[in-house]
């Protein structure tokens, strides 16, 4: 089992694709954000803070979601197959690609509160710590839906899905910019929105409400039951 | 119990470990068999794919799995393994379900295609491997084996087609495994590379393993093959050694020349006695017989002269055609 996650780490940290949607490309929008916006505030936060959450949390998404595009050709290459024959038991395969998702979207998180840092974001180390920990725990919402999506979708329709559903919810979550009025009323309902609420907590003034902890919790159940679903329909035709 | 196994055995390498066979024997149910298929039958829908299969694979054997496509082979092979469920009937493998057997890592598989991993090297897939089976050898002497350290540090998605064969032949033999199962492994290998891929085998054989293969190609049965079973429309349809299933087809094909001068019509060729097929282009016949001798017999009291008489037994492709062809027409009736 360790072995086996080992090796989904290795392959994640060698594939430019994960380097630059999970890594590179969040610390480069921050970036942008954080010399736009300079100073300014939002709802009590200051941009620099919103958008170094947002991207932490943008690259946590992308490195859980890409799993799908993993299981997806892998289910087609017969590694899944191949796997079933070896002594590991069958949910090493999945319970390793969540594992590995857990691992690979803590350099997107370090590297973005690290540039934070410097561009003059301060905060005590316990709130660093419980913004970090908030940011890695959800991910795990979005490897869950990663795991169902790479088991629902075949190899050629996975990367199109994945794109669209990651930007979608990134968009209507407050990634990008922060959604008012209408954009609001329906985005508060999404997973990312609460993600996103939910990294923000430990920043004083800001507070997180019971009911958007147990909607994160409640995609988390729904987005894992479809998974174990998916995973266990998939075993009987293959 | 498993002597014959044990006594094969005599490399230091596997010496070890085949004691270890022996003790788990004792421990388990005792059994002499390796595999056993009993009325196994498999449907798609209303298609039956595997129908009413019986068989036994025993220790040490290296059999053959014959057949075209669409004959039943890997269906039969993926309920073997545990990947599919029979419809009706019971498989075993060594004695329990197949899973167990693969969790105890009795059993080393070689898929046809597929089953590699991207992004990894040689060395780091096929170390996986030797490291979830429970009894694994050390990478370097699995990669050795498989004739693969030269590309130890080679990125698995930048390999040839017949280099990727061989690295599922050193994942199928990554432990100590009792049985090696290989589905069409030479399939894309040119000559040479086949036959160094069956010279490797054949040291796994010779350790005292059980080997099962899959193959379309009849020449590698015949010569690689202690047994063969042969499928065919989702039947067993023969099960012997070549010779036997050779014999069992009874074919013999005559070939001569016949000049008009030295008489004979095709009536006359069509009288002989044991002859199941004629075909007269020119001068040249072809016959094949159930019984070559009565045949020529009846040709030269016939006053013919043939010309360039040749008489040969059939190979496995024919008696495979022959038997094939006896099943289609039994299912007729």
């Amino acid at each position: 089992m360790s072995s086996l996650i080992r090796l989904e780490v290795l392959r994640v940290l060698r594939n430019r694709r994960y380097l630059f949607f999970t890594v590179f490309f969040p610390a480069m929008m921050f970036f942008f954000y954080a010399t736009s916006f300079k100073n300014q505030t939002f709802d009590g936060i200051s941009y620099k803070t919103y958008y170094m959450v947002s991207m932490a949390t943008f690259g946590t998404l992308s490195a859980s979601l890409n799993t799908a595009m993993r299981i997806s050709l892998e289910r087609k290459s017969g590694w899944t197959r191949q796997l079933r024959l070896t002594a590991l038991p069958g949910w090493a395969y999945v319970a390793s690609k969540v594992i590995a998702a857990g691992v690979v979207t803590l350099p997107s998180v370090l590297v973005v509160f690290g540039l934070g840092a410097v561009e003059g974001v301060h905060f005590p180390a316990s709130t660093w710590l419980g913004m970090g920990l908030a940011v890695w725990a959800g991910g795990f919402v979005f490897a869950a839906a990663g795991v169902a999506l790479g088991y629902a979708a075949a190899p050629d329709t996975v990367q199109p899905i994945t794109m669209v559903a990651m930007m979608a919810m990134a968009f209507l979550g407050g990634s990008w910019f922060p959604v008012t009025g209408g954009l609001k009323s329906v985005g508060q309902y999404t997973p990312v929105y609460l993600y996103n609420e939910l990294a923000k907590y430990p920043v004083d003034g800001v507070s997180v409400g019971a009911s958007q902890v147990i909607g994160l919790a409640a995609y988390l159940a729904v987005f894992a039951a479809l998974a174990a679903w998916l995973y266990q329909r998939d075993r009987k035709t293959v | 119990m498993t002597t014959s196994t044990e006594a094969a055995v005599n490399q230091d390498s596997t010496g070890a470990d085949r004691k270890g066979f022996a003790a788990r024997e004792a421990n388990g149910r005792p059994h002499t068999e390796v595999a056993a298929f009993r009325n196994v039958s498999k449907d798609f829908g209303s298609v039956r794919a595997v129908h009413g299969s019986t068989f036994t694979l025993h220790p040490g054997e290296t059999v053959a799995f014959l057949g075209p496509n669409g004959a039943g082979k890997s269906t039969s092979i993926d309920m073997l393994l545990g990947l599919k469920d029979p419809s009706a009937g019971q498989v075993t493998l060594f004695g329990g379900t197949p899973r167990q057997a693969i969790m105890g890592g009795r059993v080393g598989v070689m898929l046809q295609s597929g089953g590699l991993l991207p992004e990894v090297t040689v060395r780091e897939l096929v170390g996986f491997a030797c490291k979830v089976h429970p009894r694994g050898y050390a990478v370097d002497d699995v990669l050795k084996t498989a004739q693969i350290l030269d590309l130890a540090d080679r990125r698995v998605d930048k390999l040839s087609g017949g280099q990727e064969q061989r690295v599922r032949f050193a994942l199928a033999t990554a432990g100590d495994s009792d049985l090696i199962v290989l589905d069409e492994p030479t399939t894309g290998m040119d000559v040479t590379a086949r036959q160094a891929f069956w010279s490797v085998m054949k040291a796994q054989a010779d350790a005292g393993r059980t080997i099962l293969f899959a193959t379309h190609y009849l020449e590698e049965a015949d010569a690689i093959a202690d047994r063969v079973l042969v499928m065919h429309k989702g039947r067993l349809i023969a099960d012997g050694t070549a010779a036997e299933i050779k014999a069992r087809a009874g074919q013999r094909r005559i070939s001569f020349d016949l000049h008009p001068q030295d008489g004979g019509d095709a009536s006359t060729l069509n009288a002989l006695p044991g002859i199941t097929a004629l075909d007269v282009s020119g001068h040249t016949v072809r016959i094949s017989t159930s019984d070559a001798d009565a045949t020529m017999a009846a040709v030269y009291r016939a006053g013919l002269y043939p010309r360039g008489l040749e008489v040969t037994g059939v190979g496995l492709e024919q008696a495979f055609i022959t038997i094939t062809a006896e099943a289609t027409a039994a299912e007729g009736n």
